[in-house]
């Protein structure tokens, strides 16, 4: 008993520790799971209806929803899921690339798209979000329901709607980001039929399954999870900027290239920061601590 | 003679298949990535404080497919900048988009090292810099030797029409899709092949031959090498010697048979003379030979694994 509670004691003291140093990170802590999907919904739903926004905004964009997709990740596979982490993010991007296309098609349509005083709404890319996000729904229930597989794993059904809903995002962003329209005229040469769309599904794809993959372990903690999506975040934006500068315009690409290089440094910097100070120890080098002779 | 040339590219594929997945199996054993990576996450959990590199970004096949995929994406856009110039543009191309591939892997790597030494804090895992900074390195360069492989591979596949001058010999699918799928392709041959080589002979060396692992001793792994505590880079030079090639050879025998029963097929079906191809001959050829090939190699398995059960008998225990 005596040494649970000294335990109990030093765990009071190191969170007493950390909440100071947690201060500068506030966002992560006032975003909880709710409030992060909600605020990641709500932006992304805007930069995403708004195809005529400057470049380096739908780059915020993209960093938000990959935060949100990799706390969705993080949500559905917290339970257990060792190796299958990888595998659920493919998954989201999965969702992602068969709702951002639905988006398009519907959104090229005469009811899809409004001009209100020549800004351009694509309202109609919100029936991807939406078909996938009944889609995720649908998928998370057949995995978690007693008739069927039987996984019960907790929130399944909610991770796999916000999966759904992220990957649909994400993948909306991003063509907007490189053609700067929906018009399926200009979308299919310079996304589809050029390959474009494997380096956008692979980057968000690790964008949401890396950060929790990488951190797994007894000691891993959300706020610094979610740093490294806002990294990968910049990582995207630098290659999809390159891909703007070169196939749209400069003035769109080089304020993503720059938004992208500043907020890589930043976020990496965290991140690294975070790992060596809530690590064990640093060491320069050394041997092992070696057991049982 | 067109068809001669399609076959000598067909051999630079295969080639070239075999230097990729050997380089990549090497590059996985150096940051133990994919199977042999649970026992080194698993290992402090039980007490053995290792300094082995913790090289989590994903398995094989997708970390592959993302380098892999950036490069061929920054290839695709610089021989869009230099269409003029025609296919002499690959020589600036390749190679930067796999140097930009390897760097952003290398960013990768370097995360996950301290990310999941990070997470083992209560298990008093350190995290030793030596080992964080000294494998970096060795990882990009043995990653840029893969990821320019397959990028070339994805440029003769995509350009093979106009290198080897049969028309329609190109691949439909465009570079950075080519190198997504060749980056999976190249990432699960890897993983499937080469861990066995990293997993049961290097980090379980201490094992009697033919014996199963029991659950009790998972995480139990060889941390000390033949001189001095092991890491990562040691595992390398062991693999180098057999894993490694044999990877290879695995990879480059699947684009070889895969490629070879293509062209035969396209050399049946009629390709090399003007007008007279016939697509449905050529099909059925090359799925005839492919089957042949496959029952063969069924049969060659089925027979070496009979000899190994008949030579070392079943599992004993302990």
């Amino acid at each position: 008993m005596g040494e649970e509670e000294a335990k109990q004691a030093k765990q009071e003291e190191k969170e007493e520790k950390a909440k100071p140093k947690e201060e500068f990170r506030l966002s992560f802590d006032y975003f909880n799971e709710s409030r992060l999907g909600i605020f990641a919904l709500t932006i992304c739903v805007l930069i995403a209806i708004f195809p005529g926004l400057p470049a380096f905004i739908k780059g915020i964009g993209i960093m938000i929803v990959f935060a949100w997709g990799a706390d969705s990740v993080r949500k559905t596979a917290r339970y257990g899921l060792g190796t299958g982490v990888p595998s659920i993010g493919v998954l989201a991007m999965g969702f992602g690339i068969i709702g951002g296309i639905t988006g398009i098609a519907v959104a090229s349509m005469s009811f899809g798209t409004l001009v209100v005083g020549g800004v351009e709404i694509a309202f109609g890319v919100l029936a991807g979000v939406a078909l996938l996000a009944l889609l995720g729904f649908v998928s998370g229930n057949l995995a978690n329901g007693d008739k069927f597989i039987n996984m019960k794993i907790p929130g399944l059904e909610r991770g796999m709607t916000e999966l759904g809903i992220a990957g649909t995002l994400a993948v909306l962003i991003e063509i907007s980001i490189v053609v700067g329209t929906y018009d399926p005229a200009k979308v299919l040469p310079n996304v589809i039929n050029n390959g474009l769309i494997a380096a956008i599904f692979i980057i968000s794809a690790f964008g949401m399954l890396q950060p929790y993959n990488t951190c797994l372990g007894a000691d891993e903690r959300r706020a610094r999870t979610l740093l490294m999506s806002i990294e990968i975040g910049g990582i995207a934006s630098i290659i999809l900027g390159i891909a703007t500068t070169l196939t749209l315009s400069a003035v769109q690409g080089v304020p993503l290239i720059v938004l992208g290089a500043v907020v890589w440094v930043v976020f990496y910097r965290a991140y690294m920061k975070a790992c060596m100070d809530e690590a064990y120890a640093v060491k320069g080098t050394g041997l092992i601590k070696t057991l049982g002779g | 003679m067109p068809v001669i040339s399609l076959f000598a590219w067909m051999l630079v594929i295969a080639f070239l298949a075999f230097i990729a997945c050997m380089f990549e199996d090497l590059e996985s054993d150096i940051g133990s990535q994919s199977n042999p990576n649970s026992q080194i996450q698993l290992a402090p959990e039980m007490g053995y404080i290792h300094r082995y590199f913790n090289k989590a970004i994903s398995g094989e096949g997708l970390s592959y497919a993302l380098s892999c995929t950036i490069s061929g994406t920054i290839a695709m856009l610089i021989l869009l900048q230099f269409e003029s110039v025609g296919p002499k543009a690959a020589i600036l191309a390749i190679p930067v988009g796999a140097a930009v591939g390897s760097l952003v892997h290398m960013v990768r790597s370097s995360t996950c090292h301290v990310g999941r030494e990070a997470a083992h804090k209560r298990f008093e895992q350190p995290i030793y810099l030596d080992v964080f900074y000294g494998h970096l390195l060795p990882i990009a360069t043995h990653n840029f030797m893969a990821v320019i492989c397959i990028t070339a591979i994805a440029y003769i596949q995509c350009n093979l029409g106009i290198l080897s001058g049969v028309t329609g010999a190109s691949n439909p699918f465009p570079l950075p899709l080519l190198c997504l799928i060749w980056g999976l392709t190249v990432g699960a041959i890897g993983s499937s092949t080469g861990d066995i080589h990293y997993g049961t002979e290097r980090a379980f060396q201490d094992k009697p031959f033919g014996e199963g692992r029991r659950v009790v001793y998972h995480g139990q792994i060889c941390r000390y090498g033949d001189c001095g505590v092991r890491t990562s880079k040691d595992v390398a030079s062991f693999c180098a010697k057999f894993g490694g090639p044999a990877t290879g050879l695995a990879f480059g025998l699947i684009v070889l048979f895969e490629n070879w029963r293509t062209v035969i097929g396209m050399l049946l079906g009629g390709l090399s003379i003007e007008g007279l191809a016939n697509p449905a001959v050529a099909a059925t050829w090359g799925i005839g030979i492919g089957v042949v090939i496959a029952i063969v190699l069924v049969i060659l398995a089925r027979t070496l694994e009979k000899w190994a059960r008949n030579k070392y008998g079943p599992f004993v225990g302990e």
